[in-house]
């Protein structure tokens, strides 16, 4: 260990280097977030509840106080909540493709408003059916 | 083992006559009972678009199948079978037992839960005289 050690300060790049390096990182982690959520509001205390573009939308208060983002989001609801389903069809590709985008890709929850639960079957569903071929994998050009 | 049920789908190429696929579909039939498989039902979908193209072709003639078995052999011949099948370009095989048993399960769930609370009329009389109580004596209290 102590041979080991002895080697590395007496050798003058090599101790400067690994600093540095630990100082950037350390700057990247800690000041880099307070840099990148102060951008709207600046007097405020690096509080957890930062600005969140497209956070939880349908909360009353509090985007009134920040000004600005002040618009009232439409609640989705989840198709197959409303719909009571208990199991999603593979076979049916007509109730699974408004889930998809233009391209093939699978919508996120966000954009559908699906819920955890659902979006997971549906998930199965979709791949099953993209591979009996009622679904396609991705548009054809 | 509990008997686990199946779904079986296979797509023949469009331009095969009808007699073929029936053929195909007999040969599987065969070799379910053969297993020990039971065939519950056999649908022909028809010729159909496919969503991509498949050996060139976008369209294909769909048979679907539902079959229950207590092992899982079965499954490895039909499939053996359909790949070695002429007219067969495509085919898939789907465990359902277990999801068809969750639907039941959270079915029942829901309608135990129906048949429990069946008072939607009720709540809606209470919390409208409920908000107008505790209003009554806060004033009360702050005159004495």
């Amino acid at each position: 260990m102590a041979d080991e050690q002895a080697p590395r300060p007496a050798a003058p790049p090599a101790a400067p280097t690994g600093s540095t390096g630990y100082q950037g990182g350390s700057s990247g982690g800690h000041s880099g977030p307070p840099s990148g959520g102060g951008h709207t509001g600046p007097p405020r205390f690096g509080g957890p509840g930062g600005p969140r573009p497209g956070g939880p939308g349908a909360r009353p208060g509090g985007p009134a106080k920040r000004g600005k983002r002040n618009f009232v989001r439409k609640k989705k609801v989840c198709r197959f909540c409303v719909d009571k389903s208990d199991y999603i069809d593979y076979k049916r590709a007509e109730i699974l493709a408004p889930f998809l985008q233009e391209r093939g890709k699978i919508l996120p929850r966000r954009m559908t408003g699906t819920c955890a639960r659902h979006q997971r079957w549906l998930t199965v569903a979709i791949k099953r059916a993209q591979n009996i071929a009622l679904l396609p994998f991705a548009a054809e050009l | 083992m509990e008997e686990r049920q199946y779904d079986l789908i296979f797509i023949c190429r469009p331009d095969t006559p009808e007699a073929d696929v029936d053929k195909v579909i007999a040969t599987v039939e065969h070799t379910a009972t053969d297993k020990g498989a039971k065939i519950e039902k056999t649908e022909k979908w028809g010729r159909k678009r496919m969503a991509y193209r498949v050996q060139r072709l976008r369209e294909g003639f769909y048979v679907y199948m539902v079959l229950k078995s207590t092992h899982g052999e079965v499954v490895k011949e039909l499939e053996r079978r359909l790949k070695v099948a002429d007219p067969v370009m495509k085919y898939l095989t789907v465990r359902v037992d277990e999801e068809l048993k969750r639907q039941e399960k959270l079915k029942r769930h829901r309608e135990k839960r129906a048949a429990r609370r069946p008072r939607k009329t009720v709540p809606s009389a209470v919390p409208s005289a409920a908000p107008a109580a505790p209003a009554a004596p806060a004033p009360a209290a702050a005159a004495s």
